[in-house]
Protein backbone atom coordinates (compact mmCIF):
# COMPACT_ATOMS: atom_id res chain seq x y z
CA UNK A 1 0.00 0.00 0.00
CA UNK A 2 2.67 2.45 1.10
CA UNK A 3 4.26 2.79 -2.32
CA UNK A 4 1.02 4.01 -3.86
CA UNK A 5 0.94 7.37 -2.14
CA UNK A 6 2.69 9.18 -4.94
CA UNK A 7 0.63 7.54 -7.63
CA UNK A 8 -2.57 9.35 -6.79
CA UNK A 9 -1.04 12.60 -7.90
CA UNK A 10 -1.46 11.24 -11.39
CA UNK A 11 -5.09 12.24 -10.73
CA UNK A 12 -4.36 15.70 -11.99
CA UNK A 13 -4.64 17.82 -8.87
CA UNK A 14 -3.10 20.84 -10.60
CA UNK A 15 -6.56 21.80 -11.80
CA UNK A 16 -7.50 22.83 -8.26
CA UNK A 17 -5.26 25.87 -8.75
CA UNK A 18 -7.66 27.27 -11.33
CA UNK A 19 -9.97 29.96 -9.97
CA UNK A 20 -13.20 28.19 -10.73
CA UNK A 21 -12.24 24.81 -9.25
CA UNK A 22 -12.54 23.84 -5.61
CA UNK A 23 -11.83 20.64 -3.78
CA UNK A 24 -13.78 19.67 -0.66
CA UNK A 25 -12.89 16.59 1.36
CA UNK A 26 -15.24 14.49 3.48
CA UNK A 27 -13.51 12.92 6.45
CA UNK A 28 -14.59 10.70 9.30
CA UNK A 29 -14.75 7.10 10.47
CA UNK A 30 -16.11 4.21 8.45
CA UNK A 31 -19.90 4.06 8.30
CA UNK A 32 -20.64 7.52 9.70
CA UNK A 33 -22.62 8.22 6.53
CA UNK A 34 -20.26 10.29 4.37
CA UNK A 35 -21.42 8.76 1.09
CA UNK A 36 -25.05 8.87 2.15
CA UNK A 37 -24.71 12.60 2.79
CA UNK A 38 -23.15 13.14 -0.63
CA UNK A 39 -25.89 11.18 -2.31
CA UNK A 40 -28.63 13.06 -0.46
CA UNK A 41 -27.15 16.39 -1.53
CA UNK A 42 -26.66 15.45 -5.18
CA UNK A 43 -29.82 13.30 -5.46
CA UNK A 44 -30.08 11.88 -8.98
CA UNK A 45 -27.66 14.38 -10.39
CA UNK A 46 -24.54 12.64 -9.19
CA UNK A 47 -22.01 10.84 -11.28
CA UNK A 48 -19.58 9.38 -8.80
CA UNK A 49 -16.23 8.15 -9.97
CA UNK A 50 -15.04 5.18 -7.96
CA UNK A 51 -11.30 5.00 -7.53
CA UNK A 52 -11.03 1.88 -5.47
CA UNK A 53 -7.24 1.78 -5.62
CA UNK A 54 -7.23 5.05 -3.73
CA UNK A 55 -10.19 4.15 -1.52
CA UNK A 56 -11.88 7.21 -2.84
CA UNK A 57 -15.11 8.27 -4.52
CA UNK A 58 -15.14 11.52 -6.46
CA UNK A 59 -18.37 13.44 -6.90
CA UNK A 60 -18.44 16.32 -9.34
CA UNK A 61 -20.83 19.18 -8.88
CA UNK A 62 -21.35 22.43 -10.76
CA UNK A 63 -22.89 25.53 -9.25
CA UNK A 64 -22.99 29.27 -9.74
CA UNK A 65 -21.63 31.72 -7.19
CA UNK A 66 -21.94 35.46 -7.85
CA UNK A 67 -22.67 34.76 -11.50
CA UNK A 68 -19.57 32.63 -11.91
CA UNK A 69 -19.64 28.92 -12.65
CA UNK A 70 -17.81 26.92 -10.02
CA UNK A 71 -16.77 23.30 -10.39
CA UNK A 72 -16.67 21.44 -7.13
CA UNK A 73 -14.95 18.11 -6.60
CA UNK A 74 -16.05 16.32 -3.46
CA UNK A 75 -13.57 13.75 -2.25
CA UNK A 76 -15.41 11.08 -0.33
CA UNK A 77 -12.72 9.17 1.50
CA UNK A 78 -12.53 5.76 3.17
CA UNK A 79 -12.27 5.66 6.92
CA UNK A 80 -10.58 2.28 7.13
CA UNK A 81 -7.14 2.24 8.64
CA UNK A 82 -5.49 0.29 5.88
CA UNK A 83 -5.91 3.30 3.61
CA UNK A 84 -3.90 5.52 5.91
CA UNK A 85 -1.16 5.90 3.29
CA UNK A 86 -3.64 7.58 0.94
CA UNK A 87 -4.39 10.41 3.32
CA UNK A 88 -1.75 12.92 2.16
CA UNK A 89 -3.30 12.99 -1.30
CA UNK A 90 -6.75 13.51 0.17
CA UNK A 91 -5.55 16.66 1.92
CA UNK A 92 -3.45 17.92 -1.00
CA UNK A 93 -4.86 21.23 -2.28
CA UNK A 94 -8.18 20.83 -0.44
CA UNK A 95 -10.08 24.07 0.14
CA UNK A 96 -12.54 22.92 2.80
CA UNK A 97 -13.27 19.91 4.92
CA UNK A 98 -16.49 18.28 6.09
CA UNK A 99 -15.71 16.24 9.21
CA UNK A 100 -18.45 13.75 10.06
CA UNK A 101 -19.33 11.65 13.10
CA UNK A 102 -22.27 9.35 13.90
CA UNK A 103 -24.36 10.50 16.88
CA UNK A 104 -25.12 6.87 17.65
CA UNK A 105 -21.50 5.83 18.04
CA UNK A 106 -19.33 7.52 20.58
CA UNK A 107 -16.09 6.20 19.12
CA UNK A 108 -16.68 8.12 15.90
CA UNK A 109 -16.92 11.30 17.96
CA UNK A 110 -13.77 10.45 19.90
CA UNK A 111 -11.90 9.78 16.66
CA UNK A 112 -12.64 13.31 15.42
CA UNK A 113 -9.59 14.32 17.40
CA UNK A 114 -7.33 12.13 15.25
CA UNK A 115 -8.90 13.18 11.98
CA UNK A 116 -8.69 16.83 12.88
CA UNK A 117 -5.11 16.61 14.05
CA UNK A 118 -4.07 14.97 10.81
CA UNK A 119 -6.06 17.49 8.74
CA UNK A 120 -4.26 20.36 10.43
CA UNK A 121 -0.85 18.84 9.79
CA UNK A 122 -1.52 19.09 6.07
CA UNK A 123 -3.97 21.97 5.86
CA UNK A 124 -3.54 24.25 8.86
CA UNK A 125 -5.98 26.91 7.71
CA UNK A 126 -8.75 25.51 5.55
CA UNK A 127 -12.34 25.92 6.79
CA UNK A 128 -13.76 22.84 8.47
CA UNK A 129 -17.35 22.02 9.42
CA UNK A 130 -18.14 19.39 12.05
CA UNK A 131 -21.18 17.29 11.22
CA UNK A 132 -23.31 15.33 13.68
CA UNK A 133 -25.04 12.85 11.34
CA UNK A 134 -27.96 10.45 11.88
CA UNK A 135 -29.96 12.76 14.17
CA UNK A 136 -33.08 11.02 12.84
CA UNK A 137 -32.13 8.06 15.05
CA UNK A 138 -32.65 10.17 18.16
CA UNK A 139 -33.60 13.82 17.91
CA UNK A 140 -32.64 14.39 21.53
CA UNK A 141 -28.99 14.55 20.55
CA UNK A 142 -29.65 18.00 19.12
CA UNK A 143 -30.16 19.20 22.69
CA UNK A 144 -26.64 18.20 23.55
CA UNK A 145 -23.57 20.30 23.05
CA UNK A 146 -20.63 18.48 21.59
CA UNK A 147 -17.67 20.39 22.89
CA UNK A 148 -15.23 19.22 20.21
CA UNK A 149 -16.53 21.79 17.73
CA UNK A 150 -16.58 24.62 20.23
CA UNK A 151 -13.14 23.78 21.51
CA UNK A 152 -11.63 24.17 18.05
CA UNK A 153 -13.85 27.08 17.05
CA UNK A 154 -15.60 25.10 14.32
CA UNK A 155 -19.24 25.27 13.24
CA UNK A 156 -21.35 22.23 14.16
CA UNK A 157 -24.25 21.08 11.96
CA UNK A 158 -26.90 18.61 13.10
CA UNK A 159 -27.90 16.64 10.01
CA UNK A 160 -29.65 13.53 8.80
CA UNK A 161 -28.81 11.95 5.47
CA UNK A 162 -31.96 9.83 5.83
CA UNK A 163 -34.61 12.55 6.22
CA UNK A 164 -32.48 15.30 4.68
CA UNK A 165 -32.31 17.69 7.64
CA UNK A 166 -29.71 20.41 6.95
CA UNK A 167 -27.85 18.36 4.34
CA UNK A 168 -28.22 20.84 1.49
CA UNK A 169 -27.40 23.75 3.78
CA UNK A 170 -24.26 21.95 4.91
CA UNK A 171 -22.92 21.45 1.39
CA UNK A 172 -23.88 24.90 0.17
CA UNK A 173 -22.12 26.47 3.14
CA UNK A 174 -19.09 24.25 2.64
CA UNK A 175 -18.83 25.38 -1.00
CA UNK A 176 -19.08 29.04 0.06
CA UNK A 177 -16.37 28.54 2.66
CA UNK A 178 -14.15 26.73 0.17
CA UNK A 179 -14.56 29.55 -2.36
CA UNK A 180 -13.86 32.30 0.10
CA UNK A 181 -10.84 30.44 1.42
CA UNK A 182 -9.57 30.03 -2.10
CA UNK A 183 -9.99 33.69 -2.95
CA UNK A 184 -8.59 35.06 0.29
CA UNK A 185 -6.16 32.33 1.18
CA UNK A 186 -3.29 33.33 3.35
CA UNK A 187 -2.55 29.77 4.22
CA UNK A 188 1.08 29.49 5.16
CA UNK A 189 1.60 26.23 3.31
CA UNK A 190 -0.03 27.63 0.21
CA UNK A 191 2.30 30.61 0.38
CA UNK A 192 5.30 28.36 0.76
CA UNK A 193 4.20 26.24 -2.16
CA UNK A 194 3.71 29.30 -4.31
CA UNK A 195 7.12 30.64 -3.32
CA UNK A 196 8.72 27.32 -4.18
CA UNK A 197 7.03 27.20 -7.54
CA UNK A 198 8.16 30.72 -8.36
CA UNK A 199 11.62 29.89 -7.17
CA UNK A 200 11.83 26.92 -9.50
CA UNK A 201 10.60 29.02 -12.40
CA UNK A 202 13.19 31.72 -11.72
CA UNK A 203 15.94 29.16 -11.54
CA UNK A 204 14.90 27.66 -14.80
CA UNK A 205 14.85 31.06 -16.45
CA UNK A 206 18.25 31.86 -15.07
CA UNK A 207 19.79 28.69 -16.38
CA UNK A 208 18.29 29.22 -19.80
CA UNK A 209 19.72 32.74 -19.79
CA UNK A 210 23.14 31.32 -19.17
CA UNK A 211 22.79 28.92 -22.04
CA UNK A 212 21.83 31.79 -24.24
CA UNK A 213 24.95 33.62 -23.16
CA UNK A 214 27.12 30.66 -23.96
CA UNK A 215 25.53 30.36 -27.34
CA UNK A 216 26.02 34.05 -27.95
CA UNK A 217 29.66 33.78 -26.94
CA UNK A 218 30.14 30.88 -29.28
CA UNK A 219 28.46 32.82 -32.03
CA UNK A 220 30.73 35.72 -31.27
CA UNK A 221 33.76 33.47 -31.58
CA UNK A 222 32.56 32.15 -34.88
CA UNK A 223 32.00 35.64 -36.11
CA UNK B 1 -51.37 -16.78 4.98
CA UNK B 2 -51.17 -20.54 5.08
CA UNK B 3 -48.01 -20.60 7.17
CA UNK B 4 -47.15 -18.07 9.83
CA UNK B 5 -43.40 -17.84 10.44
CA UNK B 6 -42.58 -17.62 14.14
CA UNK B 7 -38.87 -18.10 14.52
CA UNK B 8 -35.89 -18.79 12.34
CA UNK B 9 -32.53 -20.33 13.07
CA UNK B 10 -29.74 -22.50 11.71
CA UNK B 11 -28.39 -26.01 12.07
CA UNK B 12 -24.72 -26.55 11.33
CA UNK B 13 -24.73 -30.23 10.40
CA UNK B 14 -25.77 -30.47 7.70
CA UNK B 15 -25.93 -26.70 7.09
CA UNK B 16 -29.63 -25.84 7.15
CA UNK B 17 -32.05 -23.05 7.90
CA UNK B 18 -34.68 -24.03 10.47
CA UNK B 19 -38.10 -22.42 10.54
CA UNK B 20 -40.68 -22.69 13.32
CA UNK B 21 -44.10 -21.80 11.96
CA UNK B 22 -47.79 -22.11 12.63
CA UNK B 23 -49.91 -24.01 10.19
CA UNK B 24 -52.77 -21.66 9.28
CA UNK B 25 -55.34 -24.46 9.00
CA UNK B 26 -54.54 -26.69 11.93
CA UNK B 27 -53.14 -23.90 14.19
CA UNK B 28 -50.35 -26.31 15.11
CA UNK B 29 -46.73 -25.29 15.57
CA UNK B 30 -44.39 -27.09 13.23
CA UNK B 31 -40.72 -27.08 12.40
CA UNK B 32 -39.22 -27.17 8.95
CA UNK B 33 -35.59 -27.90 8.20
CA UNK B 34 -34.35 -26.57 4.89
CA UNK B 35 -30.89 -27.79 3.89
CA UNK B 36 -28.68 -25.17 2.30
CA UNK B 37 -27.13 -26.73 -0.79
CA UNK B 38 -24.14 -25.79 -2.90
CA UNK B 39 -22.96 -23.46 -0.21
CA UNK B 40 -19.31 -23.11 0.80
CA UNK B 41 -17.13 -20.72 2.72
CA UNK B 42 -16.62 -18.81 -0.53
CA UNK B 43 -20.30 -18.41 -1.35
CA UNK B 44 -22.21 -15.17 -1.58
CA UNK B 45 -24.75 -14.98 1.25
CA UNK B 46 -27.25 -12.70 -0.45
CA UNK B 47 -27.36 -14.90 -3.53
CA UNK B 48 -27.78 -18.02 -1.43
CA UNK B 49 -30.51 -16.37 0.64
CA UNK B 50 -32.36 -15.40 -2.50
CA UNK B 51 -32.05 -18.91 -3.84
CA UNK B 52 -33.58 -20.35 -0.69
CA UNK B 53 -36.37 -17.80 -0.58
CA UNK B 54 -37.34 -18.58 -4.17
CA UNK B 55 -36.99 -22.33 -3.80
CA UNK B 56 -40.18 -23.99 -5.08
CA UNK B 57 -40.47 -26.27 -2.09
CA UNK B 58 -39.76 -23.63 0.57
CA UNK B 59 -40.94 -20.28 -0.75
CA UNK B 60 -44.49 -20.60 0.65
CA UNK B 61 -43.10 -21.17 4.13
CA UNK B 62 -40.57 -18.34 3.89
CA UNK B 63 -43.01 -15.68 2.81
CA UNK B 64 -42.97 -14.07 6.24
CA UNK B 65 -39.18 -14.19 6.58
CA UNK B 66 -37.25 -11.24 5.19
CA UNK B 67 -34.45 -11.72 2.71
CA UNK B 68 -32.20 -9.81 5.06
CA UNK B 69 -32.77 -12.28 7.87
CA UNK B 70 -32.06 -15.19 5.57
CA UNK B 71 -28.90 -13.45 4.49
CA UNK B 72 -27.80 -13.11 8.11
CA UNK B 73 -28.49 -16.78 8.78
CA UNK B 74 -26.39 -17.76 5.78
CA UNK B 75 -23.71 -15.50 7.18
CA UNK B 76 -23.70 -17.47 10.41
CA UNK B 77 -23.45 -20.75 8.47
CA UNK B 78 -20.59 -19.45 6.37
CA UNK B 79 -18.77 -18.10 9.40
CA UNK B 80 -18.87 -21.60 10.84
CA UNK B 81 -17.35 -23.00 7.63
CA UNK B 82 -14.60 -20.43 7.99
CA UNK B 83 -13.88 -21.59 11.51
CA UNK B 84 -15.50 -18.80 13.47
CA UNK B 85 -17.41 -19.60 16.62
CA UNK B 86 -21.10 -18.88 16.98
CA UNK B 87 -20.29 -16.27 19.58
CA UNK B 88 -17.94 -14.45 17.18
CA UNK B 89 -20.40 -14.44 14.35
CA UNK B 90 -23.25 -13.22 16.51
CA UNK B 91 -21.01 -10.41 17.75
CA UNK B 92 -20.35 -9.37 14.18
CA UNK B 93 -24.10 -9.10 13.67
CA UNK B 94 -24.58 -6.80 16.60
CA UNK B 95 -23.81 -3.12 16.55
CA UNK B 96 -21.45 -2.16 19.30
CA UNK B 97 -21.32 1.63 19.64
CA UNK B 98 -17.76 1.46 20.95
CA UNK B 99 -16.34 -0.76 18.24
CA UNK B 100 -13.87 0.92 15.92
CA UNK B 101 -15.16 0.04 12.46
CA UNK B 102 -12.06 1.52 10.82
CA UNK B 103 -10.28 -1.70 11.64
CA UNK B 104 -12.70 -4.04 9.84
CA UNK B 105 -12.29 -5.75 6.49
CA UNK B 106 -14.51 -4.68 3.60
CA UNK B 107 -16.83 -7.59 4.12
CA UNK B 108 -17.24 -7.16 7.86
CA UNK B 109 -17.79 -3.46 7.34
CA UNK B 110 -20.44 -4.17 4.72
CA UNK B 111 -22.24 -6.31 7.27
CA UNK B 112 -22.32 -3.47 9.79
CA UNK B 113 -23.42 -1.02 7.15
CA UNK B 114 -26.25 -3.34 6.12
CA UNK B 115 -27.54 -3.28 9.70
CA UNK B 116 -27.34 0.50 9.88
CA UNK B 117 -29.13 0.69 6.56
CA UNK B 118 -32.25 -0.78 8.14
CA UNK B 119 -32.78 2.33 10.25
CA UNK B 120 -31.70 4.55 7.37
CA UNK B 121 -34.28 3.08 5.04
CA UNK B 122 -36.92 3.23 7.75
CA UNK B 123 -36.39 6.95 8.36
CA UNK B 124 -35.64 7.81 4.79
CA UNK B 125 -37.56 10.54 2.99
CA UNK B 126 -37.63 9.89 -0.73
CA UNK B 127 -38.01 12.28 -3.60
CA UNK B 128 -41.47 10.91 -4.42
CA UNK B 129 -42.77 11.28 -0.85
CA UNK B 130 -45.47 13.98 -0.72
CA UNK B 131 -43.73 15.82 2.13
CA UNK B 132 -40.26 15.67 0.62
CA UNK B 133 -38.29 18.92 0.85
CA UNK B 134 -34.92 19.00 -0.92
CA UNK B 135 -33.39 21.84 1.05
CA UNK B 136 -34.79 21.01 4.49
CA UNK B 137 -33.39 23.40 7.07
CA UNK B 138 -34.03 22.98 10.75
CA UNK B 139 -32.46 25.20 13.37
CA UNK B 140 -31.40 23.69 16.62
CA UNK B 141 -30.77 26.72 18.76
CA UNK B 142 -27.84 26.52 21.05
CA UNK B 143 -28.23 28.22 24.37
CA UNK B 144 -29.85 27.64 27.70
CA UNK B 145 -31.04 24.28 28.84
CA UNK B 146 -28.42 22.39 26.93
CA UNK B 147 -27.07 19.22 28.40
CA UNK B 148 -23.37 18.75 28.15
CA UNK B 149 -22.64 15.64 26.23
CA UNK B 150 -21.53 12.72 28.35
CA UNK B 151 -19.19 11.86 25.51
CA UNK B 152 -17.11 14.84 26.55
CA UNK B 153 -16.62 13.75 30.11
CA UNK B 154 -13.41 11.78 29.73
CA UNK B 155 -11.42 14.62 28.32
CA UNK B 156 -8.00 13.37 29.37
CA UNK B 157 -7.29 11.60 26.08
CA UNK B 158 -8.26 14.64 24.08
CA UNK B 159 -5.45 16.98 24.87
CA UNK B 160 -4.30 18.91 21.87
Amino acid sequence: MAGHTGGIFALDQEKYDADEQVKIICLGDSAVGKSKLMERFLMDGYRPQQLSTYALTLYKYTTTIDGKTVLVDFWDTAGQERFQSMHPSYYHKAHACILVFDVQRKITYKNLTNWYKELREYRPEIPCIVVANKIDADLKVTQRTFSFAKKHGLPLYYVSAADGTNVVKLFKDAIKLAMSYKLNSSDFMDEVMRELENFELEQREESSDKEDDVIKEEKAKVA
Amino acid sequence: MAFVAKRCGVKFDPPSVVLVYEDGKTKKMRQRIMPVRNFSKFSDCSQAAERLKNNVRHSAYLEGVSLRQLERLHGVLRDRMRGRTLKQSLASLRLDPDQDLNKLSDEELARKKAQMDELFEHNRKRKDDPDFVYDLEVEFPEGTGHETCSWDEDESDDGF
